[in-house]
């Protein structure tokens, strides 16, 4: 028996037995993703696709699932998207511009041993794949604040029909807040997790601070843990905006 | 202005002032601490690109090589104010080469004089980076502070401590012979909670289930995955990506697994607990049953975002590598058996706490409602 398979099933019978039909849901969404992702890693192997468009139409399609898919397509879900879509671009340019100042493209000094076999001159570009793998490895996140702030603000606008747009986005900023230390913690330690190796790896080499710094692999791990970190506070205004905006915009034609 | 100004306190005025001080201080002693380093650097004054050659592989991939020359003044060491000439060679694509561009700063190892020893020679060695690590975190402070104000500054602090409790562990796992990773994890796990929770929510006994909650789901998550593991034999997970690990990695793995889970279900945790004693501050005498329902209910809302979040955090970094093997004509089950079974294995088993945490977390919350109820 494969452990992958094993745990697969517990996960399943798990959020099925506690979720019910939107449990199911929710895993099946999971495996869809997975699969989009396999789509994307396919199309950018082939170097004539630039992997930039192909992360975003990933980013696009894996919202789509996160938020209609599971939630269903509504005022709140609709507000998500966009908020989430508009984050995922500005934050895209912002991490581009890092990743091409640090130069953190290719593999690091721990992989590249192990490559001697491979041809490392595939043509596609390392650069932009950089900013790619820390532009997905956010994406979950990002759609999960965005509905977050979304739904209680629909709430918000239900109960009081009044309100101006001003209160509505600071009502908004407010829930935001509120998500924002469970939110970084959560890929906080998703990232100390999954370097957990490469930590131990530096701590044994006993790399001096500096040398740790401006390794490619140190840089590179920080670059995401912050760019994440200011992805997931992003969101917070553009999803208040955006969705006061629509919220309000709507009620004034109804007026 | 003035009303701003006048509307904060001193100690908000005082953290300001520490923050903008310390901002310019790094900021100027990053771009100029070349003193304090021993590796000669340098910085590029002249960069020509000389030759350009198109490659192609035996899988039909194509590349372009690029020669470059470079110039650059030694910025720090015995050489400082001498000039270096150097050759650089990077390809099209940059899988482990850079192109330079004038103005950046590189470490190089000084090889001597130039041929025509108008200058010296040199390798190219790392490139600097501290700079521009320093500069983010400062943007990153910056953001969550404007945006998230206390929340954001609880956030920055949260990480920073964590990131020294983790850092201090792992200085106590290399340095004691024989020390057991696993044990060392725990007690950071549980450290962990107990200040990141802390920080969030402060002392109360909301807190306090959702860190009780939290430890049980990471262990029950733990007893899991060992068990999926002990049934199958390890059949399916592949560790050569952590074969650059001399100690074993099996167990740098369970520890990696479970650190990267904490911070998704301590958020299960706390919302959670926090919704279930909303409900009974909202109404004390609302029913156990009652609490159960609305519980799941919330529960069925985060589970599928909250599995996600993991999902993407751990697959995403293996992009890179899968395309380099599916470009060097590798197939795609052995791409994924070499590349991706850990990252999701690390998804599956993260999933799995996520959402045992759930029901833990909402019997917990009721048992500290409970309790409470009992000593009115």
């Amino acid at each position: 028996m494969n452990v992958l398979i094993i745990l697969a099933f517990m996960l399943c019978m798990a959020m099925v037995m506690i979720g019910g039909k939107k449990g199911a849901i929710s895993f099946l969404s999971l495996f869809i993703n997975f699969l989009v992702l396999l789509l994307t890693v396919f199309m950018m192997s082939n170097s004539d696709n630039d992997p930039i468009i192909w992360a975003i139409i990933a980013c696009v399609i894996i919202s789509c699932v996160n938020l209609f898919f599971i939630n269903g397509i509504n005022s709140t879900t609709v507000a998500a998207f966009l908020s989430t879509v508009i984050t995922m671009i500005v934050l895209l340019l912002f991490i581009f511009i890092m990743t091409d100042l640090t130069m953190i493209n290719g593999f690091g000094e721990e992989e590249i041993h192990e490559l001697t076999m491979f041809s490392l001159y595939i043509g596609i570009d390392f650069l932009e794949l950089a900013a790619v793998v820390i532009i997905i490895s956010t994406i979950g996140a990002i759609t999960d604040i965005a509905i977050s702030i979304t739904s209680p603000m629909r709430e918000v606008h239900i109960h009081n029909p009044g309100i101006s747009r001003r209160e509505l986005v600071h009502a908004g900023f407010s829930i935001g807040r509120d998500l924002l230390g469970t939110s970084t913690n959560t890929l906080f330690f998703a990232f100390f997790g999954s370097y957990l190796g490469l930590l131990i790896w530096f701590k044994d080499l006993s790399y001096s601070l500096g040398d740790i710094i401006n390794s490619k692999v140190f840089s590179a791990e920080m670059i995401t843990i912050l760019c994440a970190g200011i992805g997931i506070a992003l969101v917070i205004p553009i999803a208040s905006w955006i969705t006061a905006y629509l919220l309000t915009r709507k009620s004034g034609a109804v007026k | 202005m003035k009303r701003l100004v006048k509307n904060m306190t001193a100690m908000q005025l005082s953290i300001y002032a520490v923050l903008l001080f310390s901002f310019i201080g790094s900021m100027y002693f990053i771009n100029f601490n070349y003193g304090f380093y021993d590796d000669p650097i340098v910085k590029i004054t002249e960069a020509t690109t000389e030759q350009t050659q198109e490659i192609s592989d035996m899988h039909g991939n194509e590349d372009a090589l690029f020669t470059q020359q470079l110039q650059g003044d030694i910025q720090n060491g015995e050489f400082k104010g001498k000039t270096i000439e150097l050759n650089n060679e990077y390809s099209l694509s940059g899988a482990n080469d850079y192109e330079y561009h004038v103005g950046q700063d590189i470490f190089v190892f000084i090889d001597g004089a130039a041929e025509d020893g108008s200058a010296l020679a040199g390798t190219i060695d790392n490139v600097k980076r501290d700079k521009y690590v320093v500069a983010l975190t400062w943007i990153f402070i910056f953001v969550l502070l404007i945006i998230g104000k206390k929340q954001g500054f609880y956030s920055i602090v949260s990480l920073a401590l964590n990131a020294v409790i983790l850092s201090y562990a792992l200085d106590i796992y290399i340095q004691t012979e024989n020390s057991s990773l696993l044990l060392i994890s725990s007690i950071s796990i549980l450290l962990f909670t107990i200040t990141s929770l802390l920080l969030v929510n402060g002392f109360n006994e909301k807190t306090y289930a959702a860190i009780v909650s939290t430890m049980l789901g990471v262990f029950v998550a733990l007893l899991l995955a060992y068990f999926a593991i002990w049934t199958s034999g390890g059949n399916g997970l592949n560790y050569e990506e952590m074969q650059f690990l001399s100690r074993p990695y099996e167990v740098i793995f369970m520890a990696g697994l479970f650190i990267g889970s904490l911070g998704a279900v301590m958020d299960v945790g706390i919302t959670m607990s926090a919704s279930i004693f909303t409900l009974h501050e909202k109404n004390p005498d609302i029913s156990i049953e009652a609490m159960k329902t609305s519980g799941i209910e919330i529960g069925k809302d985060i589970m599928g975002t909250m599995t996600n979040i993991l999902f993407f955090v751990y697959i995403s970094g293996s992009i890179p590598m899968l395309l380099l093997y599916l470009s060097n004509g590798a197939t795609w089950p052995f791409t994924f058996s070499i590349n991706l079974s850990l990252e999701i294995a690390r998804a599956l088993a993260g999933g799995l706490g996520i959402v045992l945490t759930i029901p833990i977390g909402i019997y917990t919350s009721i048992f500290f409602i409970k309790r409470k109820r009992a000593a009115q």
